[in-house]
């Protein structure tokens, strides 16, 4: 009877009881409406806005009236030679970027995950150029990039390697925007790796071990099936990011030389504020965003697919 | 209970309420001050409160010198606080135009580029001075092509003004190009844009690591496209045909052709590896370290050549005199140099107040001690008096390069489609000169897409 008593104590009310109006789920609905409203005017409504500016000749400084125009900018973008061209840019950058960041990720985690001494101090270090800002980083390897002034020639040149046109050169202008966004985002692939690396069972190596499996069989059907799924998550975020590069090719290329670097985003940049064609650069978002939700889409069924196995 | 499909018609039909908002929103004008009434009668209007009268422009000396003379202003103005804002370059034109976009601004009085006229003139975004210039503005002390590049709009031709254009801003800081040279490695200072390239080519040989020029050729702003304009213009090329709107056939035609050839095959291999995305401050660094003989620069941002500091010239400002040699451009087939420099003008949206104080500013820079001050302190003022001074001439040792090129001043489109025909000529003509696509073929694609931008605009 005692403990019931005191139980019955140290139940607290139910919310209905102190204040009628305010039952549990309008008390829910209170406590995440701020962030709804903020979702509601920071997202889906310039995302409705850009929806329907892309049907419009709008421009944003014109000070003449926009008319609806249907897919006339839709048409115009996706027959236009100048965007096929930044298509193919952007679609190198993202398949040797994230390629190069997903070897280097993995293998840095794979050898940090085996070293027990100073793994802490060694993923800290790691991890600081994915927390500086992109434009710090573009200025930076500028600066070092620079074929007459920049350290990196200077010194090769004293290694008697001879110097090059990092950021003027059209075959080395994309490498060299692809090596600074590896520099800055392996970190992220390695950490996400490390995650899955650490997860891994011990139990597994043991049995292995005992079954005298070789070291590459244990990778193989041990550590990468398990990591996979946790690797496609950072390659899935990482490939988002990079096929929305703007930052990085606007300091170190300004998109050159020629349109070598341009990427899409930078071509909607140019579309959006050289000349303010807000209609056309709405649309040519629009086409992005569909872009990466239709390519996420795929991924992701893949990824489900993968750990229903 | 509310459905799923309630729920979702409830976000969108709020989500339309806000798009049909913001699109009311749109239509409204937003302008706070007055426009071309406003520029009249504006002494009336002149206030005793604390005023800021803020300026943007874009980062280099002559916007420190302008604040610097801001406050030479506030003597006679105690009330008022002059303040230049600055942004880097490749940002200026974004950063007046995105405000300019959302009719707000937070600077009273812009400085465009004599190109930028156009576009803000045909949005509507700055004041009409026209009443205002009639009444302050002694037009008979300015070369007319000054007037006319910097304020008004349509543009005139030099010296012809036209009835129907009207007055948008007035001259602030003049400007061209000057042919540095090093007179220590070069006995005389070309005439003829042949002759320079041979010194150029000749020191280059003579002198290990050197390099025989430094131009810009930055795909960012106008950069490459200036160097392209002033090579077509020593060699008798034209832009276009302002009459018909003609590009195609114009641009690249004989003489555009043999500008583009010169310069990408005779001026490019004689400048530094990797020079392909030089702008300003490169130019100047490659000058202060002694890389290269000959260097093309504005007057306007030539200070720092001068300052011992950041140069390996000389420990002086004499020492570093020895060696370099302010020019006006050589001539050849044609003399026209670039015009550069910028007018100032009054948003549309500033307050009434401070709209009243910037044409009150205005009219106190026009007064010869004001235009010989703003010299001393490193501007290139707009006055044909002051220009021909010795206050003048003697203030920086390339002013004399602007004074002797006004005759030869030639701009480009100041049309309300600037940006994206500059944005086609920097890109293509760096494309150019970094190899990534055939001198030919870049004029030609020059001539074709800005013509299908004019096309589209007429």
């Amino acid at each position: 009877m005692a403990d019931t008593a005191s139980a019955s104590q140290l139940t607290p009310p139910p919310a209905a009881r102190r204040f009628r109006l305010l039952s549990d789920r309008r008390l829910a609905g209170l406590f995440i409406s701020p962030a709804l409203l903020l979702l509601l005017f920071l997202s889906i409504f310039p995302l409705f806005w850009a929806l329907y500016l892309s049907f419009t000749d709008y421009s944003a400084t014109r000070d003449v009236p926009s008319r609806w125009i249907w897919f006339e900018n839709y048409g115009d973008l996706l027959t236009s030679p100048q965007v096929h061209e930044r298509a193919i840019t952007t679609l190198i950058f993202v398949v040797g970027a994230i390629s190069l960041q997903t070897l280097l990720g993995f293998t840095i985690a794979y050898l940090i995950s085996r070293r027990v001494r100073g793994r802490g101090l060694l993923t800290t270090l790691f991890l600081v150029p994915m927390m500086l800002s992109p434009v710090v980083v573009g200025l930076f390897w500028k600066f070092m990039l620079d074929a007459q002034f920049g350290v990196i020639n200077s010194f090769a040149t004293s290694l008697g390697l001879g110097s090059a046109e990092w950021l003027t050169d059209e075959r080395l202008a994309l490498l060299s925007v692809i090596v600074v966004d590896t520099w800055q985002w392996t970190p992220f692939i390695m950490l996400i790796a490390l995650a899955g690396l650490t997860a891994v069972p011990k139990y597994l190596y043991e049995a292995s071990e005992i079954d005298r499996a070789s070291e590459w069989f244990r990778f193989r059907h041990i550590t990468l099936p398990i990591v996979w799924p946790l690797l496609l998550i950072a390659v899935l975020f990482r490939a988002i990011e990079a096929f929305r590069l703007f930052d990085l090719v606007y300091i170190l290329t300004g998109g050159g030389p020629g349109a070598a670097t341009e990427t899409l985003s930078f071509h909607v940049y140019k579309t959006a504020f050289l000349g303010f064609d807000t209609g056309r650069a709405s649309a040519y978002g629009v086409l992005m965003v569909i872009v990466v939700i239709v390519l996420a889409q795929f991924y992701l069924r893949y990824l489900n697919r993968l750990q229903e196995r | 209970m509310r459905t799923r499909a309630q729920r979702a018609a409830t976000v969108l039909a709020v989500a339309a309420a806000l798009t049909g908002v913001a699109a009311c929103g749109g239509d409204d004008d937003g302008a706070a001050g007055g426009g071309a009434a406003a520029a009249t009668d504006f002494e009336a209007k002149l206030t005793d409160k604390p005023v800021e009268l803020s300026f943007i422009w874009f980062e280099w000396p002559p916007a420190h010198a302008l604040e610097e003379l801001g406050k030479e202003y506030s003597k006679i103005r105690p009330n008022v606080t002059v303040k230049v804002n600055t942004v880097p370059i490749a940002n200026w034109h974004d950063a007046i135009f995105t405000q300019f976009a959302a009719k707000k601004t937070n600077f009273d009085m812009p400085i465009l580029d004599s190109q930028y006229i156009g576009e803000a003139v045909e949005n509507g975004n700055i004041v009409d001075l026209t009443d205002f210039a009639k009444k302050h503005v002694d037009a008979s002390a300015y070369d007319p092509y000054f007037l006319a590049a910097y304020g008004q709009y349509p543009q005139t031709k030099t010296g012809e003004p036209t009835p129907d254009s009207r007055t948008y801003g007035l001259p602030l800081m003049g400007d061209t190009w000057s042919m540095i040279v090093r007179k220590d490695l070069i006995e005389e200072v070309p005439q003829t844009w042949d002759e320079m390239i041979a010194a150029a080519k000749k020191c280059q040989e003579e002198n290990p690591g050197m390099s025989g020029l430094a131009f810009h050729q930055a795909n960012a702003t106008d950069a490459a496209a200036v160097t392209y304009n002033t090579v077509n213009g020593v060699y008798g090329g034209e832009l276009w045909d302002p009459e018909k709107k003609q590009i195609e056939g114009i641009i690249n035609n004989e003489a555009g052709q043999k500008a583009m050839d010169v310069l990408v095959n005779q001026m490019k291999p004689l400048t530094p590896k990797g020079s392909g995305n030089w702008f300003i401050d490169e130019v100047n660094a490659a000058i202060n370290q002694g890389k290269v003989c000959i260097g093309f620069q504005w007057i306007g941002a030539m200070a720092g050549l001068l300052d011992p500091k950041s140069s390996k010239l000389g420990k002086s400002e004499k020492e570093i005199l020895e060696k370099l040699e302010f020019s006006t451009l050589p001539k050849q087939d044609s003399d026209f140099v670039p015009l550069g420099g910028m007018g100032m003008h009054i948003s549309k949206y500033a307050p009434e107040a401070d709209q009243a104080e910037a044409l009150n500013f205005m009219k106190w820079f026009q007064q010869p001690e004001v235009q010989t001050r703003w010299a001393e302190l490193g501007g290139v003022p707009g006055r044909k008096d002051v220009l021909a001074s010795e206050a003048f001439l003697d203030a920086a040792p390339f002013n004399k390069v602007f004074t002797d090129s006004i005759g030869r001043l030639r701009d480009f489109w100041n049309l309300p489609e600037y940006t994206k025909l500059v944005n086609i000529q920097t890109q293509n003509v760096n494309a150019a000169l970094n190899g990534t696509e055939d001198p030919k073929a870049a004029l030609d694609k020059i001539a074709a897409e800005q013509q299908a931008i004019l096309d589209e605009s007429k």
